[in-house]
């Protein structure tokens, strides 16, 4: 060996023998709290030693080796970017969003830290199981160390993070089955609200709920002449009772939800997984079916067969809501359960105040033809430049308010 | 700073006064050491693919953390050889970095696995052999320690070969040829590097001290820091050595530069309790919040002996050090473990929990006066026990 090999030897022989680390390494410290008053938000501080901000930052500006006060404030959104991209807060797999709040300094043992408040805004209400993945300094030095405090009422739950266990899940209360059940109900609900391709769906397979085919024997059922004249030219003649529609309705609405659970659920828990644009675009070729069936009608007496098949279809779109949802197997069927009731709840809201409408203006040309037959072009239309948009990915100028969210 | 200011427990997030505070001062670049790594980073920042820069920067890391005692560079030296380490094979250049690390942080079972990695690959690999050795002696694996030394007496200098057989030889009886031979080889190695030359002094210091040869030791101490000057251990041992000679303000000195390092702080807050000084409260509190701190990120275990030590004699204590130190017993024998075992158990009345460390030093003849006497004060008070029929052979 040579001399100089052995002298760069030696240099490390030194460390040998009098072996002892003479002080901690490098750690943060992340408490979180929950808020009482806002149940979807947790208030964040996260303690980060200047030391090591301004080993991976330029936080000395002046670089004169002494960091001042103002020479934090000036780093202070390259601090918060670079902390914040260091660690993800999840509610039950769904991402938090985190945004800084405040910058203060705090002195521990080993020097100053400086202080990022925020808040994590979650989705949903801030779940009973609260998963936090850290990967603050993970490439510049493994034996850094996430010190987590999690603050919930009067439970205390923590945990030390680093390279090799970067994720922590933390049970922040008892779970609240009932609230839970209750949120993922009024998910369900929103979802239904605020999204128009669905509905149109179930809207479009409903339209006819309250007439006949003509050429149908319940053509014998309603013998008087106005109705008979409107029939040779629609091709439609009014039901007779209310009961007659509602059966209809109840069989459509409950096709739609048997199919529609089976692939929300198989899809949630993670046993299908198909392209969001393949759904997507499978949804709007559902709404054009279901429509144009009212137009030159293939399936006159069983709309609840339509409702049922693409009903698989629109369950996996439903599931999308709930990307990355990860429960304990209870909750995971409570916050299903919900979330299904919920879709339920959301189409009743609509399709019940529209069947005694349309059974009361079921015999009138304007519901035949300005309802039923307009409505299904306007509805075809639609649902056409959707599966246009989603099939090709791409966005046609003054459509956004009939995009579905 | 004084670690004194913040008494130990952490104080409320606030905003500072003035935009002019001065809240943290960072490694100076007028430092040539600092100006080295910086250099060395940017330089594999644009050249990832340079393993000979890599091990330079990590080493530069490493060299830099030892002297100051900031322990932040072990991480950040591991981190810059990281990608070097997920290659099949691994270079033996980055797993050499790697035992030191893992060295440096207690894990010595795990750089022992790393070294005879190294030396299944390359049988001749003088530094490994010199690496393995010291982990093996700080385990008390004495034979395996003098196998290792031997492969260096073909490979390497001669000072070299004899400070590692040295070190052996100190705890093991043999103390009095260890500083033999390190004084018969050092005056005729003129030209080595300073580093070499204060490890060969500090080798001696503990012969010397060993041999109760204090006027000795203490030369040796200073010769040392001489030529590295704020050594993290180096000034933790001398401060040991004078804390022990009941020399507490010399000690209280040496230590109070370098309060950061958490050795030293012991050192410095010992030596304030030996002079009945009113800041040896506050720094007390903040000692115990330093371990507070190691406990909670999980390496409490690494620094089982300091903690022990903190317990009993600023603690007052006694049980929890004698747990501590038997933890630290448990993967290190040096003969400060053994002396810290020692204390803790006769002061906590329990001289049996000593059985294991009487049993070692019996075995390995170490002859530090001040271990053996603690040692034969336990071994009486076992045979004077309720077992004390079967001691008596």
């Amino acid at each position: 060996m040579t001399r100089r090999a052995l002298g760069c030897l030696l240099v490390l022989l030194l460390l040998l023998p009098f072996a002892a680390s003479a002080h901690k390494e490098s750690d943060a410290y992340l408490t979180l709290s929950t808020d009482p008053a806002r149940p979807t938000v947790l208030h964040g501080q996260f303690d980060i030693a200047l030391r090591d901000l301004a080993f991976v930052l330029d936080i000395d500006a002046n670089q004169d080796a002494a960091v001042t006060w103002g020479e934090v404030k000036a780093s202070r959104a390259a601090i918060e970017r670079y902390a914040l991209d260091g660690i993800v807060i999840k509610g039950d797999g769904l991402t938090c969003e985190t945004h800084p709040t405040g910058q203060k300094i705090d002195e521990h043992n080993d020097g100053a830290y400086d202080v990022i408040l925020f808040d994590a805004v979650c989705d949903k209400e801030i779940p009973s199981r609260l998963t936090l993945v850290y990967t603050l300094f993970e490439d510049v030095d493994p034996y850094h160390r996430g010190i987590v405090t999690i603050h919930a009422g009067d439970r205390v739950a923590g945990a030390v993070l680093g390279p090799k266990t970067p994720t922590a899940t933390l049970d922040l209360r008892e779970p609240d089955r009932w609230n839970q059940f209750k949120s993922f109900v009024v998910d369900g609900v929103w979802h239904i609200w605020t999204g128009p391709d669905h509905l149109l769906f179930i809207l479009s397979l409903l339209l006819p709920a309250v007439l006949y085919r003509s050429a149908s024997t319940a053509a014998r059922a309603s013998p008087q002449l106005q109705v008979l004249a409107l029939a040779s030219q629609t091709g439609w003649i009014p039901v007779p009772k209310l009961s007659r529609a509602m059966i209809e309705l109840i069989k459509v609405v409950s096709g739609f939800t048997v199919s529609h659970s089976v692939t929300l659920t198989l899809s949630v828990l993670g046993y299908i997984n198909l392209p969001s644009r393949l759904v997507e675009s499978g949804i709007a070729l559902s709404i054009i079916v279901a429509a144009a069936n009212n137009l030159w009608p293939i399936v006159t007496r069983r709309a609840w067969v339509v409702a049922f098949a693409f009903g698989f279809i629109h369950g996996l779109g439903f599931a999308s809501a709930l990307a990355g949802l990860s429960l304990p197997p209870v909750a995971m069927a409570t916050s299903l359960g919900g979330f299904s009731l919920g879709v339920e709840l959301g189409q009743e809201s609509i399709v019940l105040p529209f069947l005694p409408m349309a059974f009361l203006l079921r015999k009138t040309r304007f519901y035949q033809v300005g309802v039923v037959r307009w409505g299904s072009w306007a509805i075809i239309a639609i649902a056409t430049l959707w599966l246009v948009q989603r099939a090709f990915d791409i966005s046609i100028p003054y459509t956004a308010l009939l995009t579905p969210a | 700073m004084s670690p004194a200011a913040y008494a130990g427990e952490h104080s409320k997030p606030y905003i500072p006064a003035s935009d002019a505070t001065v809240l943290e001062h960072l490694p100076s670049t007028r430092d040539p050491r600092v100006r080295r790594f910086d250099a060395l980073r940017q330089q594999t920042a644009t050249r990832p693919h340079d393993l000979r820069r890599s091990v330079a920067l990590a080493n530069a890391y490493l060299d830099y953390g030892r002297d100051t005692g900031d322990a932040r560079y072990l991480g950040r030296a591991q981190a810059v050889i990281a990608p070097w380490l997920g290659k099949r094979p691994p270079p033996v250049d980055a797993l050499l970095v790697q035992a030191t690390i893992l060295q440096s942080r207690h894990q010595f079972a795990e750089s022992r696995r790393v070294l005879q990695a190294i030396l299944a690959r390359d049988r001749d690999n003088t530094q490994a052999w010199l690496t393995l050795s010291a982990v093996a002696l700080v385990q008390g694996d004495m034979d395996e320690a003098q196998r290792d030394c031997a492969r260096l007496i073909t490979n390497s200098d001669a000072l070299v070969a004899a400070g590692c057989i040295a070190a052996r030889s100190t705890v093991t009886g043999h103390a009095k040829d260890a500083l033999r031979i390190l004084d018969l080889l050092l005056p005729q190695a003129p030209n080595e590097a300073p580093a070499i030359k204060a490890w060969v002094h500090g080798l001696m210091a503990d012969a010397a001290k060993a041999l109760g040869q204090h006027a000795r030791a203490e030369r040796e101490f200073k010769a040392a820091l001489q030529l590295t000057p704020g050594d993290n251990f180096l000034v933790a041992d001398y401060a040991d050595f004078l804390l022990d000679r009941k020399r507490p303000r010399e000690a209280l000195e040496l230590t109070r530069p370098f309060a950061q390092s958490d050795t030293s702080f012991l050192r410095q807050v010992l030596a304030e309790a030996a002079l009945g000084l009113p800041e040896a409260k506050a720094d007390t509190a903040t000692m115990a919040s330093r371990f507070r701190d190691l406990e909670q990120r999980g390496d409490s275990r690494l620094y089982a002996r300091e903690e022990a030590r903190f317990a009993l004699e600023l603690q007052h204590d006694p049980n929890r050090a004698l747990q501590l130190a038997q933890a630290d017993w448990s993967y290190q024998r040096a003969p400060e473990d053994a002396r810290i075992l020692l204390q803790a158990a006769l002061a906590a009345g329990q001289p049996a929990a000593a059985r294991g460390v009487i049993d070692f030093l019996g075995r390995t003849y170490l002859e530090d006066p001040d271990i053996r006497a603690l040692a034969a004060k336990a071994a009486a008070q076992l045979e004077r026990g309720p077992s004390g029929q079967a001691a008596a052979q």
